[in-house]
């Protein structure tokens, strides 16, 4: 049921449609929900772990001489009490009307390994799209993928999206410290010399010339996704003016990511990741350094979830 | 039993706070709803009781280094460290949005000396389309912020000097639970002449990440907020209701972990004549309406005519 829907942001119960484990770290969840409004790769939602329980009420008869029963169950102490912010892995519109959207979560506490126990059928609350997503260049510019473990995900609603619009120069960059953490299909096995080949099932019918890196060369070649950008840029013979970058991954690799394509004079988009208490503005709390000539000190506090997450490199301040 | 048409603006849940006309009695709790815009796609702000907003100070302040939150069992800590525009952008950036929303809107106030807060609190009292002010002399998150909120001279004198420039709107005094002896600061805020009582704000906590050995806050310590506190707030307000406000006739807004119906309603029964919602709007923003529409089931099934037939009501043993 919908509870409340603007064009702009919906908070909506949605059911478990598929659940897939692309590999041992991560659960690809796909849940379908009456309706969506527009979103953008890079763009995010809000995860609750308490589905409509606060809804209870409308079907309720308070019996005359007791205490009411709690319009919310207490959370028990294992709950995750705050929602958990995702990237949109994908999304498509089902034939039935209804919006049918993905996310890829890697269990590491409370909120995701609930999102782990998901079953099909099983209901979720979702509210979003939240924040900004990546901008699209020209459909004849060159765009390179890179992701780094659990920032995967929004690459692949990029890759998507950038499918449906008829880029043709597009490859993609993967990396994970190992085979079986990196959350993909594979389709064919990745080149170990660098060489980008269609080897990754990125989404239902999406797939790119990719490269694969792993951290202990159990997959592709060995090394950090920069070592295979790196590498790539310097044999492919890319026109840096007409070469977009979009990267999201751990802070580490990002900032290496941002060297690099500065130096190349490359564009580049990053997707950052920030402690989340509501994803929509009020919260203040997830604050990264932004430039801003305006101000007397050059900077400012940006809001990853409204400025963000995806931001152009030169807007973050690095130190 | 069911209330034919549950609905935020029935006339039982109307409610007089200090002269305030309020549609339900379920506002929203300064620092978790912005300024207004960041809810009104979700939240229907006709249907809600009133707005807070986050605490603005004379001066922008940038807030503190991240990590600001965390979440905790139960709750989370925050030290943002009352990161608004300052006051001139507020009346710039902020007002005019804020005066077209349906609901009563009161700005929460902060500050560094007793001429910050007068300063600010004239110059909104200037302004049209205010319920009132909320003075937060609690907030736990900047190096002064409790100075005010522990000492019963120096806040009696404070609410004072705000009440000399505070004669259009409505005067809240919100406190903190960070004091041995509550009620001491409640009479101090009705003394210097408070029109109503909000609590509370949070309580001071910390967590430390076993891993590094450090604090998971940048600024060390933070606010608790949640249910976890819950319990302790209504062990507040029904002090301060029974000691100090009942008697002095000044309503209580009460919040602290607020997430149900069910949890508003023992607020009333303590004592509070209105509540807020905070920490639970960042799950769900339209709380606030989900809570006026179980208050209104409630009272149906209670045969009450208002919310007033609950403000205390709580049966202690003889
Ligand atoms: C915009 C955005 C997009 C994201 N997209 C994805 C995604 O597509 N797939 C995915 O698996 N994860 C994603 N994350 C990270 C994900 O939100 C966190 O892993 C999740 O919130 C952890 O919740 P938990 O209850 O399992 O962990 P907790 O038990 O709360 O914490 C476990 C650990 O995770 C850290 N953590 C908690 N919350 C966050 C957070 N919001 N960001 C970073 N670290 C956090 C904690 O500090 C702690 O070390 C994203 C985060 C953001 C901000
Ligand atoms: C992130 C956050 C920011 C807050 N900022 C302010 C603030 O600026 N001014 C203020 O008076 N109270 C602030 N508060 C306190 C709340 O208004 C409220 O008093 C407290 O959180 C208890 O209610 P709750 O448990 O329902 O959140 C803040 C609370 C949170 C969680
Ligand atoms: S997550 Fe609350 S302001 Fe960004």
């Amino acid at each position: 049921m919908t509870l409340v829907k603007t064009q702009k942001l919906c908070a909506a119960e949605a059911r478990v449609t598929r659940v897939e484990h692309p590999c041992r770290a991560h659960v690809r969840l796909h849940f379908a929900l009456p309706s969506f409004p527009k979103s953008d790769p890079g763009q995010f939602v809000q995860i609750s772990a308490h589905p409509n329980r606060d809804d209870a009420p409308r079907e309720l008869c308070w019996p005359t001489d007791e205490m009411p029963r709690p319009m919310m169950a207490d959370w028990s102490a294992e709950d995750a009490f705050l929602r958990r912010p995702f990237s949109l892995a994908d999304r498509r519109e089902l034939a039935d009307g209804r919006s049918e959207l993905t996310v890829i979560s890697r269990a590491i506490g409370r909120g995701t390994r609930w999102l782990d126990s998901l079953q099909i059928g099983d209901a979720l609350n979702i509210s979003g799209p939240l924040g900004r997503g990546f901008r699209l260049p020209a459909q004849s510019d060159t765009c390179i993928l890179v992701g780094g473990g659990v920032g995967i995900p929004p690459l692949i609603y990029l890759a998507r999206q950038l499918c449906e619009a008829r880029f043709s120069d597009v490859v993609v960059i993967l990396g994970a410290m190992s085979r079986d953490l990196l959350p993909v299909v594979l389709t064919a096995e990745p080149a170990c010399n660098g060489a980008a080949r269609e080897c990754v099932l990125l989404a239902d019918g999406v797939s790119y010339p990719s490269i694969v890196a792993t951290n202990d060369g159990t997959l592709g070649i060995r090394g950090l996704v920069t070592d295979a950008l790196r590498e790539h840029v310097s044999h492919a013979g890319i026109l840096a003016d007409h070469t977009h970058v979009f990267a999201c991954g751990p802070e580490r690799m990002l900032h290496a990511v941002a060297e690099q394509t500065r130096a190349l004079g490359l564009h580049c988009q990053l997707c950052i990741e920030r402690m989340m208490g509501c994803g929509m503005g009020t919260c203040l709390s997830c604050v990264t350094a932004v430039n801003d000539a305006s101000r007397p000190a050059g900077w400012r506090w940006g809001l990853a979830c409204g400025e963000g997450p995806v931001f152009d490199r030169d807007r973050l301040k690095w130190d | 039993m069911n209330c034919a048409t549950p609905n935020a603006t029935d006339p039982r849940l109307a409610t007089d706070l200090c002269g305030v006309r309020l549609r339900t009695p379920i506002l929203t709790a300064s620092g978790t709803c912005g300024y207004g815009p960041e809810y009104a796609d979700v939240l229907d702000y006709r249907r809600l009781g009133g707005f807070t907003t986050k605490s603005v100070t004379l001066r922008e302040r940038p807030g503190n280094n991240p990590e600001r939150i965390v979440e905790v069992r139960a709750g989370m800590l925050n030290a943002i460290g009352l990161a608004n525009v300052g006051m001139d952008r507020f009346m710039v950036e902020k007002l005019p949005f804020i005066r077209t929303m349906p609901t009563a809107v009161f700005v929460n106030v902060a500050g560094h000396s007793m001429d910050d807060y007068v300063r600010v609190a004239e110059t909104l009292d200037g302004a049209d389309g205010l319920a009132g002010i909320e003075l937060n002399v609690s907030c736990p998150n900047v190096s002064d912020g409790l100075m005010f909120g522990t000492d019963a001279r120096l806040l009696r004198e404070l609410v004072a000097a705000v009440r000399g420039v505070t004669r259009r709107g409505k005067l809240i005094v919100k406190l903190t639970p960070n004091v041995t002896d509550i009620c001491d600061l409640a009479r101090a805020a009705i003394d210097g002449g408070a029109d109503a009582l909000s609590m509370i704000n949070t309580y001071v906590g910390m967590a430390i990440d076993t891993q590094n050995w450090k604090p998971m806050l940048a600024n060390v310590t933070g606010g608790l907020s949640g249910p976890a506190i819950r319990p302790l707030a209504l062990y507040l307000i029904h002090r301060v209701y029974r000691g100090v406000a009942r008697e002095a006739k000044i309503p209580i807004i009460g919040m602290g972990g607020i997430q149900s119906t069910r949890d508003a309603i023992e607020f009333f029964l303590v004592g509070a004549s209105a509540v807020a919602v905070g920490t639970a709007l960042f799950i769900d923003p339209t709380l606030p309406v989900k809570i006026a529409d179980g208050l209104c089931e409630y009272l149906e099934s209670k045969n009450l005519q208002s919310v007033s037939e609950l403000i205390g009501q709580v049966k202690l043993p003889a």
